[in-house]
This record gives C-alpha cells, sequence and structure tokens, in this order.
C-alpha cells in the first residue's frame, strides 16, 4: 500500500462523515418546510355506507360517519385534522375533528347524515389533515348509494 | 520547479475530480433526485434509496482506489514514484 492509497483511505472517513452531516441538516431542513399535498378519492366516495377511501401515495384516508359521527382513520398520525361541509351554495360549516384513542383517529359530530343519508343524496366536502412536514387537503363529494 | 507546478495542479484536478463525484454520488442522487430516481428499480431496490444507502458506499470505495491508481500513475509521469 502506497502513500496514495493511505492518504486516500485516511481521507475518506472524514468525506463520508461530513456528507452524512450535511445530508442531515439538508434533510432537517426540508421536514421542517410544509408542503401539500392532494388527496385524491379512489372510486366513488359513499360516506354514509363507509366506502370513502382518498389517497396521495401510500398515505390514505378512510371517512365514514355511524350515527351521526363522522370518523376520519388515517394510515399515518395526524397533528389535526379538520372537516368542512360545503352546501350548494358554497356556504362553508367547519368541523375541528378531535382525536379518538390514537392519532389515527379522528371524529366529530357532524350534519352530513341528516345532509346525504338518502339514497342518491350528494354533498361536498373538504378535508385538511395536517401531519409533521406536510398538509393533506382534499375537496371531494360523498355520493350514497 | 516547473514541473512540480504542473505536478500539483494536475494532483488539483484529481482531487477536484474526486471531489466532484464523492457530492454527485453522495448528495446528488442520494438526496437531491432521488425522488425522480426511485421511478427506477435496481435488485428490488428503488434506485434512488439503493444509492443513499449503497450505491454511494461502493462508489466511494471505488473512487480510493481510482484516485490510488490515478496517482501512481502521475508519480510514474514525474519520475517521482516511491522507490
Amino acid at each position: 500500500m502506497n502513500k496514495h492509497t493511505k492518504l486516500a483511505l485516511l481521507v475518506a472517513p472524514f468525506l463520508i462523515l461530513g456528507g452524512y452531516i450535511a445530508s442531515d441538516l439538508y434533510i432537517e431542513n426540508e421536514a421542517e418546510k410544509t408542503r401539500v399535498f392532494q388527496l385524491e378519492p379512489s372510486g366513488n366516495c359513499d360516506v354514509i355506507n363507509k366506502s370513502c377511501i382518498l389517497k396521495s401515495g401510500e398515505f390514505e384516508v378512510n371517512i365514514y360517519d355511524e350515527e351521526g359521527i363522522t370518523t376520519v382513520n388515517s394510515t399515518f398520525p395526524l397533528d389535526t385534522a379538520t372537516l368542512f361541509l360545503v352546501s350548494e351554495n358554497e356556504e362553508v360549516t367547519v368541523y375541528p375533528l378531535g382525536m379518538i384513542d390514537s392519532a389515527y383517529y379522528w371524529k366529530s359530530s357532524t350534519a352530513l347524515r341528516q345532509l346525504a343519508s338518502t339514497q342518491g343524496a350528494q354533498y361536498k366536502l373538504r378535508l385538511i389533515a395536517n401531519i409533521k412536514g406536510g398538509q393533506y387537503i382534499s375537496e371531494f363529494t360523498t355520493r350514497t348509494m | 520547479m516547473e514541473g512540480e507546478t504542473t505536478y500539483w495542479q494536475e494532483n488539483l484536478r484529481l482531487i477536484f475530480i474526486s471531489l466532484v463525484i464523492w457530492f454527485v454520488v453522495s448528495f446528488g442522487l442520494g438526496i437531491l433526485l432521488v425522488e425522480q430516481l426511485n421511478e427506477f428499480r435496481l435488485g428490488g431496490y428503488k434506485l434512488g434509496f439503493w444509492f443513499a444507502q449503497q450505491g454511494s458506499i461502493y462508489t466511494f470505495v471505488a473512487l480510493v482506489f481510482w484516485y490510488s491508481a490515478k496517482m501512481n500513475a502521475l508519480d510514474k509521469k514525474y519520475k517521482v514514484e516511491e522507490s
């Protein structure tokens, strides 16, 4: 092993360490930025009949209603979740959801069942789900089958 | 004296090229372009992930021996190799 190989082997760990520190700083800086992702309904969305899944990459949100309690169940834990019911004339009713036992389940009593329980009824909703480093938003329509 | 300067300049050029490769492979392919590279797969792994976890290390090891070989060639060229 000559002097050049020795020198290269000596310097390499410092470069690896430098790369690791630089990467860590970069990733940490990126994670602190709030990014917005759009959730899209997967097939027909029917909240009343427990068949409404919104997707964005590996993140999925299941929204369903049981006896007037609307629940949001997500694949990743959420920091906050807010549901909006939007009427035909664009009047918005806000429902900040409360956590149930774990950050994967959020719920609130809403008027959705009264507004869209009959077959064929449809209603526009919006959802904002906050997660560390990102905000997931969606505007979708529930159609009761 | 002129020979020493040229030798040193070529040495610096080699170090600069090595550092560029180090940066491109570790920071560029492993972090900055990770999303684009993840569209492709290598051995079942997403390519960007593979570069961040394994590819960069393989490249660093190869770089050590490449640098050493180039420097030896440079030593020979300027007749300053170890006896």
